[in-house]
């Protein structure tokens, strides 16, 4: 299928696309316009809105889309229950939700500050998340501590 | 130059060949070897090693070997000072110096768990360094007001206000909401095929129905509507009140005889009778 949301994507608009291709639909296609032209592409290209008022997909009271797709699409993964409220404190100014909530904004901020190329945000915005899950699903409980061994 | 460290990099050994690239050094090349063979490779290669111990470029006491740089080289960008503080907080697992420290520790344990080849990783970290520093360097104090929800609610409601404000007008969308229901008043419609034709998510076009039409809920809306239809037809005296139930989308006599009273506080009968009893009354 094909998803088609906002423009100048920053947190939620990278977070869904990376979860929709990994759990939800891998032929996935990713489509962002200007916002007014958001429904009429949809439309147009036969393509889901998502993130945006109005569509089905979208924010929900204080959550975020990233969270309604992991609830509407039942996926279990506790990873994906822990990125969850990482993306949506990061995503709704809500720090205190996760400890790591601060830095993915901060990373995310800066990624859409570097590159004005939403398809390029978007493939690096895509490791980004891989990662996440992977600390998230593999090394949570890892340390980092400073002993070099020689 | 050439600068040599440790494989299997994280966060020190990624953020300092970003830091020299940037600001130390632009030619600057880097070389990652197994721990113990840093020192040799180093002096073959003559390339300067860094973040292990006994050598120049590491750490010293709680500071990391970014920090070093930083000293050493006196960079004094005020965004580097931040990043620093960041990158010390989850190098040496001291999460609480920064709030970044634990995000930035989460991918940066995440990439590399992913990407095992040490270059393509520093590759990968460098555009996450570039991302810090543009964050620290120009958009710290910015809050992510980006929640989409909010913000395009505060644009509508702006252009409702100014609308109303302007000339009392109404959305297009509930313009042509109207124009649908009163054209099929008598149909069973639903919310969910007026949401089709007018390409809104059923649930949210309830939500925000009742703001533009008197707080009344799509139902309660409908019924109203058939009820003045009702009484329209009434009045008209053409009809039957068992044709007039079936005219205005009833299924059956009694509900609309029930729905009928609810609104206008007696049945479709004495409603009728009343009124031709008025008129008889006006005529004499």
């Amino acid at each position: 299928m094909k998803w088609i949301t906002r423009e100048r994507p920053k947190i939620d608009r990278i977070a869904c696309p990376w979860l929709i291709k990994n759990f939800v639909d891998t032929e996935a296609e990713f489509i962002y316009v200007p916002k007014e032209e958001v429904f009429t592409k949809a439309n147009e290209l036969e393509a889901i809105p998502y993130d945006i008022p109005g569509a089905e997909y979208t924010h929900e009271g204080e959550y975020c889309t990233f969270d309604y797709i992991v609830k509407k699409h039942q996926i279990i993964d506790p990873a994906i229950h822990h990125i969850a409220t990482i993306v949506r404190g990061a995503d709704t100014d809500s720090f205190q939700l996760a400890p790591q909530a601060a830095g993915l904004w901060a990373i995310s901020a800066g990624l859409s500050y570097n590159y004005n190329n939403d398809h390029e945000m978007l493939s690096i915005g895509m490791k980004m998340y891989d990662a996440l899950y992977s600390w998230s699903k593999y090394v949570q409980e890892e340390k980092h501590i400073w002993q070099p061994k020689l | 130059m050439k600068w040599i460290t440790r494989e299997h990099p994280k966060i020190d050994r990624i953020a300092c060949p970003w830091l020299i690239k940037n600001f130390v050094d632009n030619e600057a090349e880097f070389i990652y070897v197994p721990a113990d063979k840093v020192k040799d490779q180093a002096k073959a290669l003559e390339a300067i090693p860094f973040d292990i111990p006994d050598v120049e470029y590491s750490h010293h006491q709680d500071k990391c070997t970014f920090d070093y740089i930083i000293e050493k080289h006196e960079l004094k960008d005020p965004a580097l000072q931040t990043l620093a503080v960041i990158v010390r907080g989850a190098d040496t697992d001291r999460h609480d110096i920064a709030s970044q420290a634990s995000g930035l520790w989460a991918i940066s344990a995440g990439l590399a768990y992913n990407t095992k080849d040490d270059y393509e990783l520093l590759q990968k970290g460098m555009m996450i360094y570039d991302a810090l520093y543009s964050w620290a360097k120009h958009l710290q104090k910015e809050k992510h007001t980006q929640n989409p929800v909010d913000h395009l609610f505060i644009d509508v409601f702006n252009k409702f206000i100014k609308q109303k404000a302007l000339q009392k007008k109404t959305p297009d969308w509930v313009k042509e909401l109207k124009q649908i229901i009163q054209d099929q008043v008598d149909t069973n419609l639903s919310l969910t095929d007026i949401s089709k034709s007018l390409d809104i998510n059923p649930s949210y076009l309830s939500r925000e129905f009742s703001k533009h039409f008197n707080n009344l809920s799509f139902g309660e809306y409908i019924r109203k509507l058939r009820i003045e239809k009702a009484i329209e037809l009434i009045n008209t005296n053409t009809y039957s009140l068992t044709e007039i139930a079936y005219l205005t989308g009833f299924s059956d006599h009694s509900h609309f005889t029930r729905i009928f009273k609810q609104h206008t506080g007696k049945s479709p009968s004495a409603y009728k009778k009343d009124r031709a009893k008025g008129k008889a009354d006006t005529k004499s």
